[in-house]
């Protein structure tokens, strides 16, 4: 079990040590650190995220919806309709449904509890013999507690907007930072190549080495992959970005030295989708092979059957030498490159998702970094969202320990993509929230 | 005078130190690797090591020589399925003494197919052996045009006993056997003039379990045309490689192909065209009327 103590940064150290002996072998921790991270903290806990559900202006939201509902359904019942309309009303109806239905069954269940309650309150106020009744009562009572907690966080999902790339494959890419520790750099980005070849393993996800260039001393200078498995992109999205790394080397003066060095590594994840729909004109395309360096067929046997495609009007590039087969290497590289230039047009035709990849690559500067591993300290810290985890080694194994701050980024992004989608469908509201804030 | 002397001696005694120490170095890639396989190994220690080699005795592609035999001893297609925690690992002692042998196969220019006595084709490992013709990148495009154009034109053919493809030459019987792959209904025919191409298809067929849709025949599509003719008529589709390189152009081939390779795969006569000649004229008196 993974505790998880949210405190104030005074008695943070005290709470620190009991839940260090607490919690034992493990030695799994989370601590938040100043007054400020523990708004942010406390508002990705599981408690909290219900919680969103008492926000006036998602309750608004919510209610607004019932009412569109409502009025859609209506409309479609009068048969004046032109045929465009009904068909635009009903994909609303459509689209609309699941949340009011969610809503109903909440509502619903609050009412029976609600009753519940009431019963048990006049119980107390005058005291019967029937005491069964009362435990019966009391069952039902928890039980429907229950019963709201999962209908809510039913209702949550339905309204949190759905990121249709979510299911898809990724290529993840790792590159090693520029910085001039190029020894640690490289070296970490083998770490933390091997750290997702973990988790896809612990997640049961195929791994796939499309790329790997290795660096001297046992680094890494980038290598490529595809990850395909279930909902491969929704844990990945959040692992885009630079990387940070401080520690002692291993070797040299700066080893004997005692002296911490910082290097960056860099994440790149982008979706893959199943089904490609780029047409892509074989014109367009230089493709790369042995033969295309000089002479080939009978009078020449060739092992190199390495291929690389680049995309002459977007300067795309895309090799492959996985395979002995070249034809095999090209459908591979093809598929790379297919996934590239997918992201590149849909990139042009939406600016937030352009953006997205433009943070991730970035200019490699430390200060977008994403996350810090801090090995002279044994600690991880996600910069997004203030948290930190302690055992770097069992964190970069890719396990439990990576899942969970995750999962963490997700219920972050979850709640601000709905809070989000609530100021934007109502901006007068969430004006006067933010006022109010400010008055409190 | 004298002093000019002096100084033209000193020059070429450097050169001749240079000369011997260059030399030396040679001889020392070759002790090293030697010495080195009583003493324990790490993957990559023994690629680079072997690459050098390689590259010193002028063996064709040093760096991928090493790496496909060493992947292969390892039980690998290519170091990259291998991920980079196997590049640290240290080799068995069967491991290093097989690499060693095969490598000082390659050191012999043998080809690296032949040396692991398998290789890719398409979706298919087939089995490789001196000195049958290897295939190349190339047939693996002619194979994707003729797959397009077989599924342009339907399935397989009605009668049972006729065959839906004759390929002429088949070696390995890699264009045969990965068109079997892909269309699982149709049968096929393959005939070479070599008797270790066909015994090295029908071998291949066996293992990849395509060997009742394939019917294997030593046959000479210059002398035996009659038989030819007489036996298979009627084919829809017919595919060959055939050799076609010039005679005169044969000895200035790389080692490992005229060494190691049957001559008769590449030798299209004085103008390239003596196989491809005749099997155009057969041709016609193959194929159906629409084939």
């Amino acid at each position: 079990m993974i505790l998880r103590w949210t405190c104030f940064w005074k008695s943070c150290v005290r709470i620190h040590d009991v839940a260090v002996k607490m919690t034992g072998i493990r030695g799994k921790l989370l601590v938040c650190c100043s007054q400020n991270h523990i708004l942010q903290l406390s508002r990705t806990n599981h408690q909290t995220i219900l919680d969103l559900l008492k926000n006036e202006a998602v309750q608004k939201y919510i209610q607004r919806l019932t009412d569109e509902y409502k009025l859609v359904t209506c409309t479609l019942e009068n048969l004046n309709l032109s045929e465009s309309d009904r068909r635009h009303f009903h994909q609303r109806r459509v689209e609309l449904l699941p949340v009011v239905n969610a809503f109903m069954r909440t509502v619903h269940a609050a009412k029976d509890l609600q009753e519940v309650e009431t019963i048990l309150q006049s119980t107390v106020d005058a005291p019967t013999q029937d005491e069964q009744m009362v435990e019966l009562l009391r069952e039902e009572q928890t039980e429907l507690n229950r019963r709201v907690d999962d209908l809510n966080k039913e209702l949550i999902q339905t309204l949190v907007p759905v990121d249709e790339n979510d299911g898809s494959d990724v290529i993840l890419e790792v590159a090693s930072g520029r910085t001039t520790g190029g020894d640690i750099c490289q070296q970490f980005t083998r770490e933390v190549f091997d750290m997702y070849e973990g988790f896809a393993s612990y997640k049961n996800w195929n791994f796939d080495v499309l790329n790997y260039t290795p660096a001297d001393y046992g680094g890494l200078h980038h290598a490529a992959v595809r990850v395909s498995g279930e909902a491969v992109y929704r844990w990945l999205k959040f692992e885009g970005g630079t990387h940070r790394v401080q520690r002692i080397p291993e070797v040299g003066l700066s080893s004997r030295m005692q002296r911490i060095h910082t290097g960056t590594m860099m994440v790149i994840v982008l979706p893959q989708p199943r089904e490609v729909d780029i047409q892509i004109d074989p014109k367009d395309l230089r493709i790369d092979t042995f033969r295309s360096k000089g002479a080939g067929g009978q009078s020449v046997n060739t092992t190199d059957s390495a291929v690389r495609i680049v995309h002459l009007p977007t300067g795309i590039v895309a090799e492959c030498q996985q395979s002995r087969s070249q034809l095999q290497n090209k459908d591979t590289a093809m598929q790379v490159l297919k996934a590239r230039l997918n992201q590149s047009i849909m990139g042009k035709q939406t600016a937030e998702r352009d953006t997205a990849r433009k943070q991730q690559v970035g200019t490699r500067a430390q200060a977008e970094r994403i996350r810090s591993y801090n090995f002279s300290q044994d600690r991880v810290t996600d910069h997004r969202i203030s948290y930190m985890t302690r055992d770097i080694k069992e964190f970069m194994r890719g396990g439990e320990e990576l899942e969970e701050l995750i999962s963490v980024l997700l219920e972050h992004s979850d709640r601000e993509a709905l809070l989000e989608l609530v100021e934007a469908s109502h901006p007068k509201l969430a004006k006067q929230q933010t006022t109010d804030k400010e008055g409190d | 005078m004298v002093f000019r002397q002096k100084i033209f001696w000193r020059f070429l005694h450097q050169r001749n130190r240079v000369t011997l120490r260059q030399v030396s170095t040679a001889s020392v890639v070759g002790e090293k690797v030697i010495a080195h396989i009583s003493s324990k190994l790490t993957v990559q220690q023994a690629l680079n090591q072997w690459a050098e080699c390689f590259q010193v005795t002028g063996v064709s592609e040093p760096n991928l020589s090493s790496q496909h035999i060493i992947a292969h001893v390892l039980g690998h297609k290519t170091l990259n399925s291998l991920s980079k925690r196997g590049l640290t690992q240290v080799l068995s002692q069967p491991q290093v003494e097989r690499i060693w042998k095969l490598c000082h196969k390659r050191l012999t220019r043998m080809p690296v197919q032949y040396v692991i006595e398998e290789w890719d084709f398409r979706d298919i490992t087939l089995k490789m052996k001196p000195p049958v013709f290897i295939p190349r990148p190339e047939t693996e495009e002619l194979v994707s045009l003729v797959l397009a154009d077989m599924e342009q034109r339907g399935g397989a053919s009605r009668y049972p006993d006729t065959v839906d493809f004759l390929e002429v030459g088949c070696g390995s019987g890699a264009i045969s056997l990965s068109l079997l792959q892909s269309q699982k209904q149709i049968r096929g025919m393959a005939i070479d003039q070599s008797a270790e191409a066909v015994a090295l298809t029908r071998e291949n067929a066996q293992s990849l379990g395509l060997h009742d849709r394939l019917t294997v025949s030593q046959v000479d599509v210059i002398k035996d045309a009659d038989w030819l003719v007489k036996s298979c008529s009627r084919v829809g589709v017919l595919v060959s490689n055939p050799p076609y390189l010039f005679t005169e152009d044969l000895d200035s081939l790389a080692p490992e192909i005229q060494r190691y390779e049957d001559r008769a795969a590449l030798d299209g006569g004085e103008q390239g065209m003596l196989v491809i000649d005749q099997i155009l004229t057969l041709a016609p008196r193959l194929v159906t009327e629409n084939g």
